[in-house]
């Protein structure tokens, strides 16, 4: 049961980062020149 | 009424089922839905693949936003009388149609077509998929609802953060000539309707995985350890059971309908405007020391602040309670907002300071309002009453772009807006705060007068079996 929650938390997981390092990585030009 | 696969009985979880396994299957139906946020990746190209105006194009969002509250208000019954999965699959299905339609509306210069299918058809599946897994969550969790409901609905926050860069690398694959990095590149309609077709099925997979991985509690199921008469002593917090017929005739749930319209409609008036909004702060003349690529920055993190916001706060209203974390929303969201059109002009960090909080106070209103209507009305009908409460959000939906547009419309021409134009429209969200900060104040539990006679909700998980 443990591996199949990391397996389920892993599938929704993994495209969040992806989305929030993205859209750290577009922010950053916020605060650079 | 539904297949025998999606029916209640086939859902309820055996022994020693993990409850955190609940969480990642409402984050895969809010995920996907939340891509309804991601539009203005391909609303140019729209434009120009339907010769349309903005505001047609933009038809299709709102379209898709007040069908989310119809939806949602409409089927919230259903969705509890027939469970998660149900609800789930079926959203599942909605939501994947209404991208194959729209997907044909593009490939057939038809616009119609996307406004029946992104916005009617998808629409629904927004309403449906927005609320199936939040009476499971408060069930799952009832010694932390916040916390549950906040997982779940921060994944409609995150959805736009996926689908937004994820869109952009598909149109660039579809059309060699677009480059997502170049806010003056317009990828090609046939390229926005692929993307279509490839999103509908991906998000149909990923809604199918939430779907057939939920499951709900077994009758008298309890977490370790977690006493239910220590929710009993709390005063706000009822063990009463209020229909969801019975509710919409509270007080409570008029003043709640009224808390969730001014904090959206605040949220919205930042959301709405975002990026002109902080050009024009920090103009001087014709120009503005804020980059087009940098307000798009500003964009991409109100959103981080605005999911956040559903994470953080819905958690700490478990620890502090729901009234006291909307007094927060409501008082602080206000005087952020004074700050805002007052001291936000000086600097770009203090602007883009209490714009982040303010909309981590909007995210933080709608993950929490299920676990105060929980607190209120009891875990009997509440999504169905969380539907209802919708109508709420494509009200604000409609109010929040209205003023704002209408106070700058009444000040000049975009482009060459000042800090000065915006003051008008934010003090109206100051007073729209107030109003929704002094229905908080009024909010007492239910009159015992509208509670269900303890035999009838026993006997409704039986009921919703048959």
């Amino acid at each position: 049961m443990s591996a199949r929650v990391a397996v389920a938390w892993a599938v929704v997981g993994i495209p969040l980062v992806y989305g929030i390092v993205e859209t750290l990585n577009k922010a950053s030009s916020l605060f650079t020149k | 009424m539904v297949p025998s696969f999606l029916a209640r009985e086939r859902t309820v979880a055996g022994p020693g089922f993990n409850r955190w396994l609940i969480p990642p299957a409402a984050l895969a139906v809010h995920l996907c839905i939340g891509q309804v946020y991601a539009t203005s990746v391909y609303k140019t190209a729209l434009v120009k693949h339907f010769d349309a105006s903005l505001t047609s194009v933009g038809v299709i969002f709102s379209i898709a936003i007040v069908m989310l509250g119809l939806s949602a208000a409409v089927m919230g019954t259903w969705v509890d009388r027939n469970g998660p999965r149900a609800a789930m699959f079926t959203s599942a299905c909605f939501w994947f149609a209404g991208f194959m339609v729209g997907a044909l509306g593009i490939g057939t210069d038809q616009l119609w077509l996307v406004y029946l299918g992104y916005g009617v058809i998808g629409g629904i599946g927004l309403g449906i998929g927005y609320i199936s897994p939040v009476s499971t969550l408060i069930k799952w969790f009832p010694d932390r609802p916040g916390l549950a409901t906040g997982m779940a609905i921060m994944g409609f926050g995150g959805g736009a953060l996926i689908a937004s860069p994820l869109s952009g690398r598909l149109l660039a694959l579809y059309d060699s000539g677009y480059d997502s990095t170049d806010s003056t590149s317009v990828a090609s309609g046939h390229s926005v309707m692929l993307l279509f077709l490839t999103l509908g099925v991906v998000y149909l997979c990923f809604m199918m995985f939430g779907a057939f991985t939920v499951r709900v509690p077994a009758d008298g199921w309890r977490p370790d350890g977690f006493d239910p008469s220590t929710v009993k002593e709390q005063k706000m917090v009822t063990t009463a059971s209020v229909s969801a017929a019975n509710a919409i005739r509270t007080p409570q749930f008029w003043l709640l309908w009224v808390v969730l319209f001014c904090n959206v409609t605040a949220g919205i008036g930042i959301l709405e405007q975002a990026a002109p909004m902080i050009q024009d702060f920090f103009r001087d003349g014709a120009d503005s020391s804020v980059t087009a690529a940098a307000a798009g920055g500003f964009v991409g993190l109100l959103s981080i602040a605005n999911m956040a916001g559903r994470f953080v706060w819905s958690s700490t209203s478990d620890v502090i309670g729901r009234k006291p974390i909307y007094m927060l929303y409501l008082g602080a969201g206000l005087a952020a907002y004074v700050l805002l059109a007052t001291v936000g002009p000086n600097s770009t960090v203090l602007f883009v300071l209490f714009a982040a909080i303010i909309l981590s106070f909007y995210g933080g209103g709608f993950a929490t309002i299920p676990a105060y209507l929980r607190d209120l009305f009891g875990t009997y009908q509440v999504g169905a009453i969380h539907g209802r409460l919708l109508t709420a959000w494509s009200a604000a939906g409609v109010a929040g772009p209205l003023i704002v547009n209408a106070f700058l419309d009444a000040e000049g021409t975009p482009g060459e807006l000042t800090a000065a134009a915006y003051r008008g429209a934010l003090f109206t969200m100051v007073g729209l705060l107030a109003v929704g900060f002094v229905a908080n104040l009024l909010v007492r539990p239910v009159s015992e007068k509208y509670h269900e006679p303890k035999d009838r909700t026993a006997a409704q998980p039986e009921r919703s079996r048959a």
